[in-house]
Parts: structure tokens; C-alpha cells; sequence
């Protein structure tokens, strides 16, 4: 972690400024992957890849720096999401790793299959509610997600109340069957 | 006072700034917001039971040695693309209505000296919002009539389409996973719009500006600029659902995937010769030496549609699609990407929310 030391071997104060932008932001940039994901493996790669468009296209010291990664790193991801299906076994495997075994084995079951159900119904969510839940869940205030899908603030709420009623929805339609 | 509505109590769930003044009063008087809000609650705990992951614990040198040694690609005519920062959503749709304005007029100040331009290839010009803000007082130099007005309709079968617009609809033979193959078909009549110069107009304008006007070549006042655009058809794909009255528009889902095919637009002028035109364009103030150079550099616009790049929001790179030169726009984050190219005298465009890559096979393979 300690990127400081590299510091001396970086030239520009670009370089500098992405240095800067990457030890604040990647973490961030990695944990919006990784709720939509479920893999931290995964969403690394996400974060990674979201990192080196940016520094192929924009400055680090754009003021818009830190929402542009994480509206990419919530699309990157929520992409990923949708185009393989074999996310689907991965995330059971995921959650048992969780540390709720606590729950007898036929919740966590149920628990297993409303999971998959919430990730693939995101996965079919419009892109910018779905973008919402994702970047709220990991962490971002309003503002911060607001500023990444270029809505006002009051605009958030409505979002994330449309995602998760139709999360839901999916959610209970499947188990009232 | 109104109920509140859901998304502001979805708000006041997790925002202690939401929770403060006249929606606060309103809840805690209000057993039906209160009911309401106990509700939506729940649903977010819900969701957010079913989002919650452990937290990834990364590996930031190694990530980070990664990302620098990623190969840095350069933009198109080597300037930095920066974003349109968010929140400034007015701006955007203004923009977009310009670059349209911006099209035409590098279209036609890159004419050669033949009375007709039509394109045959794309290419890219980089614009800054300065160059857009000053082509957009194009008004303050003259007047746009349309002397056949376009006419759009949306249909439901390709069919239709054609049948309005007199023009095969293209086919998508390889859609991505993830993509609806719900499609909303437009059509698109030819239109024509004439632009005619006034010199008092423009040395109006420049005089409010407290600029004088650069001299006008002869013939300049009542020249006229005459673009045909059209006839084209749109594909949309998505879930488009028409917005209920009353909500914003982040309620309307937008498409996921465009796909557009259009008669090359064309453009004659009176009086002038293109290069008198270009000249005069080119001098005024409010062009910066980057545009300038780049509408020069161009190598035979004779026969080229420039496409204009606003400088920071989207990057482009020259590739093949279906034999011909084309232009790609966008990245591989799935943000947004597309591809424009002409082929036979047809303007085609691929874009949407997916990556370049994919984008790319779709144009590859259109029909």
C-alpha cells in the first residue's frame, strides 16, 4: 500500500494526480463492482480495467475524476453481470462463505436462491436504477451517486425506491409460486 | 402539503439531510406517509440484505502496477478527450442539439470546390464547448428556413418504417446477451433546410460583442448554404415505456442499443466557393487554433463527413467495418460506444450502453 515510495519515480504531476486518484478511489471503485458481482476477484478486474480508460482518456485532475470511475465501474460491472450467466453458480458459492451459516440449512438455501434472483434481476434492471442501488449499497452518499449519474440529489431516492421495489418484486414473485 | 412521494421517503430511510425540515414535520403528523415509509424500510433493508458481500480486501500496489503498465492509447488527432462533468445534464441535451449545427456547417466548409457535397467516409474533428457555443450563434449570421420539413413517426414493424421513409431497414444479426430485442422502429422523411447569410446580422452580432466583423469576402451577403439531410431510419432497442405525466425524466427508460441508417446528407451552396466559405467560417473569433488546424489538417474533405468530438468526453479511433473506413467512439467500459461509417452513400451509426468491442461486431455484421 505504500504507493508514496513511488512517488519519486513518477514524473508530472499528472502522474502524481493519478497516483493520488488511485489510492483514493480504488477501493471505492472496487467495492461498487463487487456488490454487483459478488466475486471480489472480479470486481478487481473491473476496477482495473475502469482505472486504465480513465488514464487513457482524462486527466486526474478533473473535477469529475471520481464520479466518471464510479458511473463506469457500476456500468462495467452491471455489463458483466448481465452478459454471463455463470455468475449465477458463483454467487451461491460466494455466499457460503459468508458467515451466515448460522442459519439452518433450508433458510440458507432460500437465502442462496433470493440472491441469485436479486443479481439477475439487476442484471434486467434500466441501467441507471440499477447503477443507483449499486453505487448507494457500496458505500457512495447521495450526492456522490448523484453526481456520478448526473441526476440531482433529489432524484436518488426515487431511483433507488424503483430498483428495490422491483428487485423485490422479482424476489417474492418467485417464492409465492 | 402533499404525501411525500416514495423516493423522498426513500431517502429520509438512510439520509439524515433528508430527514430535516417540512417533510419531516409532514411524516411524523402523517399515518399514511408513516405507513408508507415503514414499507419502503423494509424494502431497502430487504435488498440491502440481499446485496451485502463481504468486503474485498485489494491488493493496491499490485493493482496499481497493473493499471500504469497498461499500453496508454492516444485520443484521435492526438488531444486529451475530457467528460462533460455530470450535473450539468442541460448543457448535454443543448449540445447534442448543436453538434447536429456543427455537422453541417464543418460538413460544408470541408467541401471542395464542386458544387455537391456528398460524403463517402467519416473522419473525426476534435471541438471544444467554446467552438460549439460560438458555431451555435450560427442564427447571428443568417437565417435557417426549412423548405421541406423532415417528418418522424414511430413505428412498430420494420415494414412500416420502410414504407415511410423509402429505404430498407437494417438488420442486427448478432445481438449482444443483456440486450432487449424489443425494437421501436423511426422513420425519417428527406428534408432540406436552407441557410442564407445576412451581413448586417453578422456585423450586428459582432458589434454587440464589441468585436468588429472579419471582412466579408463579396457576394458573402445573401449567400445561400442548402443542406439535404435524410431519408433515414432509427432502430431502438430497449423497454421504452413512455414516462407517466408528472415524473422526471429519469423515469423513461432509455434504449439500450441505436441503430441508424441514413441517405448521406448532401449540401450546394450560391455565390461562394466552399473555399471562400471555410476561409470566413475559420476567421471568426470564437474558432480556437485547435479546431482550426484539425478542419485543415483533414486530407480530401471533398468527399469526407467530419464528425465533431467534443474535446474531453468521448474518445475515437479509426477501424474497418464492412470493408470501409469508420470511425469508433467511446471505450470498452460499457459506458456508451459507438461506430459511424458510410458505405455506398449511406450513413450508418451503431451505438449504446455497451462496449466498443461489441459495438464493432454489431456493425460487422449489420444487414
Amino acid at each position: 500500500m505504500n504507493l508514496g515510495a513511488r512517488r519519486m519515480s513518477t514524473v508530472g504531476s499528472d502522474e502524481e494526480a493519478f497516483e493520488d486518484l488511485f489510492t483514493a478511489e480504488y477501493a471505492r471503485v472496487v467495492g461498487i463492482a463487487n456488490r454487483v458481482l459478488a466475486d471480489p476477484h472480479e470486481a478487481e478486474d473491473v476496477a482495473q480495467e475502469v482505472f486504465i480508460d480513465f488514464h487513457r482518456l482524462h486527466s486526474a485532475t478533473a473535477q469529475y475524476a471520481p464520479a466518471w470511475l464510479h458511473r463506469a465501474a457500476a456500468h462495467a460491472s452491471l455489463n458483466r453481470l448481465r452478459g454471463a450467466r455463470r455468475r449465477q453458480k458463483r454467487e451461491v458459492a460466494q455466499a457460503l462463505e459468508e458467515g451466515e451459516r448460522t442459519l439452518d440449512p433450508q433458510k440458507q438455501l432460500e437465502v442462496d436462491e433470493d440472491r441469485r434472483k436479486v443479481r439477475a434481476a439487476l442484471g434486467r434492471l434500466a441501467p441507471k436504477p440499477a447503477a443507483a442501488l449499486a453505487m448507494r449499497a457500496s458505500g457512495l452518499s447521495y450526492a456522490e451517486v448523484a453526481q456520478a449519474l448526473g441526476v440531482g440529489i433529489g432524484q436518488v431516492g426515487t431511483l433507488l425506491r424503483r430498483a428495490e421495489a422491483a428487485l423485490l418484486k422479482e424476489v417474492t414473485r418467485g417464492t409465492s409460486n | 402539503m402533499a404525501h411525500l412521494t416514495d423516493g423522498t421517503l426513500r431517502r429520509m430511510v438512510d439520509d439524515p439531510d433528508a430527514r430535516v425540515g417540512d417533510n419531516a414535520v409532514h411524516l411524523a403528523g402523517c399515518a399514511e406517509c408513516r405507513g408508507r415509509f415503514e414499507n419502503i424500510s423494509d424494502d431497502a433493508r430487504s435488498i440491502a440484505t440481499l446485496l451485502a458481500v463481504p468486503d474485498a480486501h485489494v491488493d493496491m500496489p499490485r493493482a496499481f502496477d497493473r493499471v500504469r503498465s497498461a499500453p496508454v492509447a492516444s485520443p484521435a488527432l492526438g488531444l486529451r478527450l475530457p467528460v462533460i462533468g455530470p450535473g450539468r445534464r442541460p448543457i448535454v441535451l443543448a449540445f447534442a442539439a448543436v453538434l447536429v449545427g456543427v455537422a453541417l456547417l464543418v460538413g460544408v466548409i470541408a467541401r471542395d470546390y464542386a458544387l455537391n457535397y456528398t460524403p463517402n467516409t467519416v473522419t473525426t474533428v476534435p471541438v471544444t464547448v467554446a467552438d460549439i457555443q460560438a458555431l451555435s450563434q450560427l442564427s447571428n449570421y443568417g437565417t435557417l428556413t426549412w423548405t421541406r420539413q423532415p417528418q418522424f413517426q414511430a413505428a412498430t414493424s420494420a415494414s412500416d418504417a420502410e414504407a415511410l421513409a423509402g429505404m430498407s431497414a437494417p438488420v442486427v444479426s448478432n445481438l449482444p446477451s443483456g440486450i432487449s430485442t424489443n425494437i421501436t422502429y423511426g422513420a425519417m422523411t428527406q428534408a432540406q433546410a436552407v441557410f442564407t447569410f445576412s451581413a448586417d446580422k453578422a456585423r450586428a452580432a459582432a458589434a454587440a460583442q464589441g468585436n468588429s466583423l472579419p471582412t466579408l469576402p463579396a457576394g458573402m451577403d445573401g449567400a445561400t448554404l442548402t443542406f439535404t439531410v435524410g431519408p433515414a431510419i432509427g432502430e431502438l432497442f430497449g423497454e421504452l415505456k413512455q414516462p407517466a405525466a408528472g415524473s422526471d425524466v429519469s423515469q423513461l427508460n432509455l434504449p439500450q442499443l441505436v441503430v441508424v441508417k441514413s441517405s448521406a446528407p448532401s449540401a450546394t451552396s450560391t455565390q461562394l466557393t466552399p473555399k471562400q466559405i471555410e476561409d470566413y467560417v475559420l476567421a471568426q473569433p470564437g474558432i480556437t487554433p485547435e479546431l482550426k488546424a484539425a478542419v485543415q489538417a483533414i486530407g480530401d474533405p471533398s468527399t469526407t463527413l467530419l464528425i465533431p468530438i467534443p474535446v474531453g468526453y468521448a474518445t475515437s479511433k479509426d477501424v474497418t467495418v464492412q470493408g470501409v473506413k469508420g470511425v469508433a467512439l467511446g471505450d470498452n467500459t460499457g459506458v456508451g460506444s459507438g461506430v459511424i461509417w458510410i458505405k455506398n452513400g449511406v450513413v450508418y451509426l451503431v451505438a449504446g450502453s455497451i462496449k466498443q468491442d461489441d459495438a464493432i461486431a454489431i456493425a460487422n455484421n449489420l444487414k
